[in-house]
């Protein structure tokens, strides 16, 4: 009889309760069932199989998409006291690869991307390992057509058998009902389901028309200009990011960043830090930016673009307010924004005509291409043209109901927080005058206590380089 | 890299290829960029952007060309060429100068750098006793040697050895500099700047303070050739590299033998024309006296070249040579003469005043 959940909790990570739905899918997996958890950001889904694995013999395989950010999540496994933990990744080096899959059997946690876990050798190696629980992070991967769609994620239905069926749980932050269908079959499973609310009570909804791209950039620095710190802002491009932050660290004065997958991992390292430290006031982001931070205290999340989703979106607005408190979610809307994404969709997806050629002769198309590249994968995985088009069409269809969906919420008029909870099969709670400000309510500040109140702060004094070396290095240094 | 960067790389006297300046900052060690790196004294660059994209030059070189700064030369391969106007601006600024700059391509830059930051970042929290921090992201092998290196000299006065030792090293360069390295440190209570923000803080550009960054880098990894130094066992590795290992066998092999180039070839298992590029390689990358010159240009070699080639290092051509000439001598021949007319300061181009 293994100790109860709780003692295990406590003795790893300190704390005396769970949050929702960890227990739930704990005791799902306990009982030797599939789990597919459905839970909102920052509800510590990554708790649920580091538990787990610290309860039971073997080693935990995690197959996720998410590559720049995998050796982030092992460093906060290792943070969090996990020594035996490891990720192979296409951005591991030669070296590196070798040296873990020398010692692979000593691996209390492993990483995987989904294509590392395709390759026959390595799945061969996998085969020899005791695994006490397969994690599919971010499940949905599975059925999203986007940017970071992986390929390889279809075979994980396969890959899972060849496996030998191990004990799974697949988490995601986002899945209508059609979604975890999908998830199911493609995994080859009937899961049990743990789903909690995805609802953010702290976090005001409001959703901003305006008239074109000076008006949004004007309302933009208004509203910077008002709120308390920190804040979060989104953009589609890493180059609009960099220039916006450019821009407005200009027209405020205040510390803002720009944080993007262009940026080398040191500087990407000390943006974070800088944020989590509070040395910054606002980050203007790219959808790269999001996992690594634990940072409870973000106050707004502003949308610049339109998300692809609404699943993206909620996960992305929902870094606000992990601590409970008043926070705000804007998104900023121009007739036409709807047209990016649209572009986004289509830019990888090669056309009939391509696809027809390409099957005649691939030798004649250069992978460098992503929209190559994905057909060669298929190609290559048996899967036939007119199958391939099947696939596509299907997938353009869903981004585009996606999208359908993410434009309701901008145009909702009544309550956007029971548009964006419906969508996902909940409930919503009734609208109250905390809750959302649709399209033609204004935003009031104020009434939120999220204005910012002016501050004259002294201008701080840049230590001299001796001083600042000395207070890195020397503990009694005077601070 | 911004126009004004590019400027102090380019030459009134000398037209220079853009694609050789890519090359150096890419770290491609072809026999040829090397050549012409060292013809236009920018081996400093070497490694010193590995990320630039092939190509990555060409918008700011167009920048300086519109802004009449430079003008194209029309060759196999685009060459610059300042004009006086671009003489004059590039001559006014007051361009930074790394103190260092002639060691850098005898060392292995990322290494030195990362193991050097992760090693600071680690003494800084240890000093502070925080037990728990995300650690810089390196690669594997530089987590392994920081770590190997903290346990062997992990000591109640690490911290102080190393402050003393940084401070020594700092204080030998420029204010500016010394404040961006320690700025760019991350350790307790202290994330690090990035250069761009740095860049904005000082009012400078953000390769000016990459240039100051790897300055203070390899500032403190000479000093850490000392033994007594506490971070040498670390940073001595980073100096073992500026020629390949396998040139470096080949070297060995020409100058401890009474071998031919091609017998070399045969016992290394390696082409004869490899034979040739390391011992160019290491001909350019090395001091004179590394390299047996005298076996390998006989004096009747050099008068014979000599006698036929132009005053000018950068005219000469081996196509341009009578075709006598040209069948006594390979390309090696005359490429290698070259190298050591330019090493012994001969016929050296450029502006009379630089
Ligand atoms: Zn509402």
């Amino acid at each position: 009889m293994p100790e109860p959940l709780t003692t295990s909790l406590q003795a790893v990570f300190g704390y005396s309760q769970f949050r929702a739905g960890q227990e739930a899918a704990l005791t799902a997996l306990e009982a030797g069932q599939d789990t597919l958890a459905v839970l909102p950001t920052g509800a510590g889904k990554t708790l649920i199989y580091q538990l787990y694995g610290y309860r039971h013999a073997g080693c935990v395989l995690i197959v996720s998409p998410l590559l720049a950010l995998m050796t982030d999540q092992v460093n906060r496994m290792h943070l969090a006291g996990f020594r035996r933990v490891a990720a192979i990744t296409s951005l591991t080096s030669f070296g590196e690869r070798q040296m873990i899959l020398a010692h692979l059997a000593q691996y209390q946690f492993l990483f995987l991307s989904p294509e590392m876990l395709a390759q026959p050798a390595m799945l061969a190696r996998l085969r020899q390992l005791p695994l006490s629980l397969l994690v599919i992070d971010e499940a949905h991967c599975i059925v999203q057509w986007g940017p970071d769609f992986r390929p390889e994620y279809l075979l994980l239905g396969a890959i899972r058998e060849r496996l030998g069926s191990p004990l799974t749980l697949m988490l995601t932050a986002t899945a209508d009902q059609a979604t975890k269908g999908e998830i199911a079959k493609q995994l080859r499973t009937t899961p049990t389901e743990v789903t909690a609310s995805l609802d953010r009570p702290n976090i005001f909804l409001d959703v901003e028309p305006v008239a074109n791209d000076a008006a949004k950039r004007e309302r933009l620095l208004t509203l910077v200009t008002q709120l308390v710190f920190p804040g979060v802002i989104y953009f589609s491009s890493k180059q609009l990011a960099t220039d916006t932050a450019q821009w407005l660290r200009d027209q405020t004065g205040l510390p803002v960043a720009a944080y993007h997958a262009g940026l080398s991992s040191e500087d990407r390292f000390k943006i974070q830090q800088q944020f989590m430290q509070g040395d910054l006031a606002i980050i203007c982001a790219t959808s790269a930016f999001g996992m690594g931070i634990d940072k409870n205290d973000v106050r707004y999340v502003i949308h610049y673009h339109l998300p692809a989703d609404l699943g993206s979106y909620a996960q992305e607005m929902g870094r606000a307010g992990r601590d409970g408190q008043p926070s705000l979610a804007v998104l900023l809307y121009a007739p036409g924004d709807e047209r990016l994404p649209l572009t986004l969709n289509q830019a990888n997806r090669p056309d009939d005509a391509t696809i027809q050629r390409f099957y005649a002769h691939p030798q004649a198309f250069s992978v460098d291409d992503p929209g190559i590249a994905l057909l060669t994968f298929y190609q290559q995985h048996g899967i036939s043209a007119t199958a391939v088009q099947a696939l596509f069409e299907r997938r353009e269809r869903e981004r585009g109901r996606a999208l359908a969906q993410m434009l309701a919420y901008v145009r909702e008029p009544q309550c956007l927080r029971a548009r964006w909870l419906t969508t996902f099969d909940e409930v919503a709670p009734a609208h109250t005058a905390t809750c959302c400000a649709p399209g033609k309510v204004a935003l009031d500040l104020d009434a939120l206590g999220l204005k910012r109140q002016p501050v004259s702060a002294p201008t701080p004094v840049a230590p001299s380089w001796q001083a600042q070396l000395r207070r890195l290095l020397i503990a009694d240094a005077p601070r | 890299m911004d126009p004004q960067d590019l400027l102090d790389l380019l030459d009134d006297q000398q037209a220079r290829r853009l694609r050789v300046i890519e090359n150096l900052l890419r770290g491609r060690k072809t026999v040829s960029t090397l050549y012409w790196g060292q013809r236009y004294d920018l081996l400093y660059l070497l490694s010193l952007d590995k990320h630039l994209a092939r190509g990555g030059l060409d918008t700011v070189a167009q920048t300086l060309v519109s802004q009449k700064m430079a003008t194209w030369l029309p060759a196999e391969q685009p060459q610059l060429r300042l004009t006086a106007l671009g003489r004059k601006q590039r001559d006014q600024a007051v361009t930074f100068r790394p103190k260092t700059q002639a060691l850098w391509p005898q060392i292995t830059l990322g290494l030195a750098r990362q193991r050097l930051l992760l090693s600071v970042q680690v003494v800084s929290q240890y000093a502070h006793q925080t037990a728990r921090y995300y650690p810089l992201t390196t690669d594997l092998a530089t987590r392994q040697a920081v770590r190997q290196w903290f346990h062997q000299v992990k000591s109640p006065e690490l911290a102080t050895q190393v402050f003393t030792a940084l401070t020594a090293s700092l204080t030998r360069l420029p204010p500016m500099t010394a404040q961006v390295v320690t700025a760019g440190f991350s350790g307790y209570q202290q994330p690090g700047l990035t250069v761009q923000q740095l860049a904005q803080d000082l009012q400078r550009t953000p390769w000016e303070v990459y240039l100051r960054h790897v300055d203070g880098v390899v500032q403190i990894a000479q000093d850490a050739r000392q033994t007594d130094h506490p971070l040498h066992a670390l940073l001595a590795p980073a100096w073992q590299t500026a020629v390949t290992r396998s040139a470096q066998a080949t070297l060995r092999a020409v100058a401890t033998t009474d071998l031919t180039l091609d017998q070399v070839a045969v016992q290394r298992h390696i082409k004869p024309s490899t034979v040739r590029e390391h011992l160019l390689e290491a001909a350019i990358m090395l001091p004179v006296t590394a390299v047996p010159y005298d076996r390998l240009l006989p004096p009747a070699t050099r008068q014979a070249l000599l006698a036929v080639l132009p005053a000018q290092l950068d005219d000469w051509e081996y196509t341009a040579l009578p075709v006598a000439l040209q069948q006594r001598f390979d390309f090696f021949t005359f490429r290698l003469l070259a190298i050591l007319c330019d090493k012994e300061g001969d016929h050296h181009a450029g502006t009379p005043d630089d």
